[in-house]
């Protein structure tokens, strides 16, 4: 046989034979057997079809492992939590980005989609156990939530009013004005007087506004109902810090703003898919009559028959905390020297 | 005179000729396509769903198809063809040989190829059938590998069954068009002097020799007028003793007024291709989300409808439109042709107008979508390889503004083209020029209105 006749058939097996083989093996067996951890592929995809695959991963404590998130269909956006402070950003369809982690502890770890990629967005999540390789079936159990636990002790129901504000028009009081943070901080430098319980901050967390409006009013007879709204707003806006308020504001795009559109309207483009109409917290009326840890509560264990889903296997118990400061803005706006995005 | 007011180019630069006589030249280009084309349908297999990031999608229905119809086709004819990888194994394995001219039968069961399809017209359907699931096969990677690798199992199992390239020839939905295409190139392959042909006897270029095999597209040279059926694979360069072919540079779409070789099955090829070309570029680039929608099979009754109007508007409603216009045409020049003859006739005309039509489609969605296939190149699969370092390279629109003016130049190319080759026709017609000028006019106000149409969908 002629020499070029040879190298031919040499290069026709080298393409039918080798070029699969080559591509397939690097990715499937050279590149994890060569990477110094391992590496787990993660195909990320609209719930409807597939949500992520696999969508439960076990690693060891001490372990070192890349995850690469591969978007299959439209936009997701990608983050791991709660606590790891980890924000892929969005995915683009095709695009590939990856996170090298290690854990210390053994628990659970929640991956999810951060942008709302279809009616189902909310349920794109998967999880990462942490096991000990010394107990590896044994898994911390998620230790009650205080918050949580004194409101059901104190008997109050967390779901009791989780329609939309729209529904209970009839239940709250509206303005003529819009409430302002910056301001009510005005209005008590000039001398408003503020009762001592208004000013502790977990007062505040476990009443409403509503509440501090009439106790503001037996205080300051003589001042005007739009003074006295101003310095709630002040007083309900003022716990947070800049940063803080960024970070609320980056969580509350990414997680809330589908359905509670990006300035709280209760309008986001997922809107018409839930259960109920979404909450409006930009909505005065409505929020007045709110307690913080029960927003708390109700983000951290999602709102029953409604949609909500839960979020505390996301977010850490200060993540939440600063997305319910976040909450108030929109309802009050920033206090003074402060901006949102 | 046939060779008349055209270059040799195999005279005219002997390295050409010298590349295209070696026998290691076809196999090579095919064996460098044929990696490619693995490479497309592995990608397809088991890459990226997501199409603008798999290779089998770019590399295929961007970058391929962009070379293909703007470049290779109007400038070079069937030369695709010639390194085309889909018929390379069955050929392989009918000749037991790549490279070397192997003695002896080639090895196949030798069946007669049906008389009734010795045409176009499996390649005008097989065309139609892939163009109504175009937006599913151009989009979905493991669609589109599948339909590539049932391209190469049809082209191995009909080189199995019958003797040279039928697949080519008969049956490939891509092979059609870029034969009636061709036509327009530039470039032919004929030989110097039929004469000779006529009084060579052993007609080495049909039976093969120690230096080639007989014409694998079966087409005698000797009789060779248009480039519609010659797949340019150049065997009977090899084999022709008396050094009587030619490559020859020519002007375009001289193969247009070969009037004894036109035909119903490329006539409809034209109106096929003429509306393809409309309603890709209505589904893909026009406003319309619900025609969208129903291409992509969103409901399967949609589709269905959508797929029922595809079927009529290109073998009934513009072939009828354009059938009124030649009865008109008839009528008003008194040509005393059968319609049926006139209608065939005149149909050429739209093949520049089709070719025009389907280039300024190709910019519109290169121009765009080209940029994915830096990234793409670097990560064929998708699996966040950076080969080449551009696989972060962002999607980048290019042309945006240059856009609209190459897309009208082209048309407006094609349509001047379609109008005089009308009139060239009606000359073949009719005796007279105002008779022939008269029979322009419709099929001319025909060609006008379409380019309109195509105009509507890119300039919005």
């Amino acid at each position: 046989m002629r020499f070029r006749e040879l190298l031919a058939r040499l290069t026709l097996g080298l393409i039918v034979i080798g070029l699969p083989l080559a591509a397939l093996g690097y990715q499937y067996w050279l590149r994890p057997a060569t990477s110094p951890h391992r590496v787990i592929d993660i195909a990320a995809q609209a719930p409807e079809h597939a949500g992520f695959s696999p969508d439960a991963i076990r690693v060891a404590v001490g372990e070192t492992v890349t995850l690469r998130f591969a978007s299959m269909d439209v936009t997701h956006g990608i983050a791991i939590g709660p606590g790891l402070g980890v924000d892929l950003g969005p995915i683009d369809p095709g695009e590939v980005k990856e996170v090298t982690l290690r854990f210390d502890h053994p628990g659970i770890y929640t991956y999810y989609c951060t942008t709302w990629c279809s009616p189902d967005h909310w349920r794109m999540r998967g999880t990462i156990e942490v096991s000990d390789p010394a107990n590896p079936e044994l898994f911390p159990s998620a230790a009650p939530d205080p918050v949580i636990e004194t409101l059901i002790a104190e008997g109050v129901d967390i779901d009791a009013v989780h329609a939309a504000s729209a529904d209970h028009g009839s239940e709250m009081t509206t303005w003529a004005f819009q409430p302002s943070a910056q301001r009510g901080e005005a209005v008590i430098a000039n001398g408003l007087e503020v009762p001592v319980e208004l000013r502790d901050p977990e007062w505040r967390q476990s009443n409403t506004p509503s509440k501090a409006l009439e106790l503001l009013t037996a205080h300051n007879p003589a001042a005007s109902e739009r003074d006295l709204l101003d310095a709630v707003a002040y007083l309900w806006t003022q716990d947070v810090s800049e940063e803080a308020l960024a970070s609320g504001e980056r969580l509350y795009n990414q997680n809330c703003a589908a359905c509670h559109g990006q300035y709280g309207g209760g309008d986001g483009p997922a809107a018409g898919t839930t259960a109920e109409d979404p909450v409006a917290f930009a909505d005065t009326g409505y929020m007045v009559e709110r307690r913080s840890d029960v927003l708390y509560a109700k983000i951290r264990r999602g709102g029953m028959g409604t949609d909500m889903p839960n979020f505390g296997t996301l977010f850490t118990p200060e993540e939440t905390w600063t997305l319910v400061r976040y909450l108030w803005t929109l309802a009050f706006g920033t206090p003074p020297g402060m901006q949102t995005g | 005179m046939l060779n008349q007011g055209r270059i040799d180019l195999l005279e005219r630069v002997p390295l050409l000729k010298r590349t295209l006589k070696s026998r290691a030249f076809q196999p090579a280009a095919m064996l460098l396509t044929l990696a490619v084309f693995t490479l497309a349908i592995l990608a397809g297999l088991v890459g990226t769903p997501a199409g603008s990031r798999n290779f089998g999608i770019v590399f295929v229905w961007i970058v391929w198809w962009a070379l293909l119809i703007a470049v290779l086709v109007p400038f070079f004819g069937r030369l695709w063809c010639t390194i085309c990888p889909i018929p390379a194994p069955g050929e392989w394995l009918q000749r037991r040989a790549i490279v070397q001219r192997r003695p002896g039968k080639l090895w196949t069961r030798g069946l007669r190829w049906p008389r009734r399809l010795k045409n176009i017209w499996l390649q005008n359907f097989g065309f139609l059938g892939v163009a109504i699931f175009s937006t599913i096969i151009l989009t979905r990677p493991t669609v589109s590998a599948w339909v590539l690798l049932s391209f190469l199992l049809v082209g191995v199992v009909l080189s199995a069954l019958y003797k040279n390239r039928v697949f080519c020839r008969y049956v490939c939905p891509v092979g059609g068009f870029i034969g009636l295409y061709s036509m327009m190139a530039p470039v032919e392959l004929r030989v110097a002097d039929p004469d000779v042909c006529v009084a060579h006897k052993t007609k080495d270029c049909l039976t093969g020799n120690e230096y080639g095999y007989g014409c694998p597209w079966m087409v005698f040279p000797g009789s060779l007028q248009r480039n519609a059926a010659c797949g340019m694979c150049f065997e009977c360069l090899k084999t022709c003793p008396k050094n009587n072919i030619v490559l020859n540079l020519r002007s375009p779409g001289s193969d247009l007024m070969v009037a004894s070789e036109r035909r119903l099955d490329e006539a409809y090829k034209a109106f096929i291709m003429l509306g393809c070309a409309l309603l890709y570029s209505a589904v893909l680039l026009g406003p319309w989300g619900w025609l969208k929608d129903w291409a992509n099979m969103h409901t399967l009754p949609h589709w269905g409808l959508y797929a029922l109007g595809f079927v009529l508007l290109n073998l009934v409603i513009l072939p009828g439109a354009f059938g009124a216009a030649v009865w008109i045409a008839r009528r008003i020049a008194r040509q005393q042709q059968p319609l049926r003859r006139l209608f065939v006739d005149y149909a050429y005309a739209l093949i520049p107008l089709g070719l025009a039509a389907w280039i300024a489609f190709t910019f519109g969605f290169v121009l765009v979508n080209g940029s994915y296939a830096l990234a793409v190149l670097s990560d064929p699969f998708g699996w966040g390889w950076n080969l080449f370092g551009t696989a972060s390279t962002p999607w980048t629109p290019l042309g945006a503004t240059v856009l609209p003016f190459l897309q009208v130049g082209v048309l407006t190319t094609g349509l001047l083209f379609a109008l005089n080759t009308t009139y060239k026709i009606a000359r073949q017609n009719s005796a007279q020029h105002q008779a022939a000028f008269l029979a322009t006019l419709p099929v001319s106000g025909f060609a006008l209105l379409v380019t309109l149409g195509f105009l509507r969908l890119y300039l919005g």
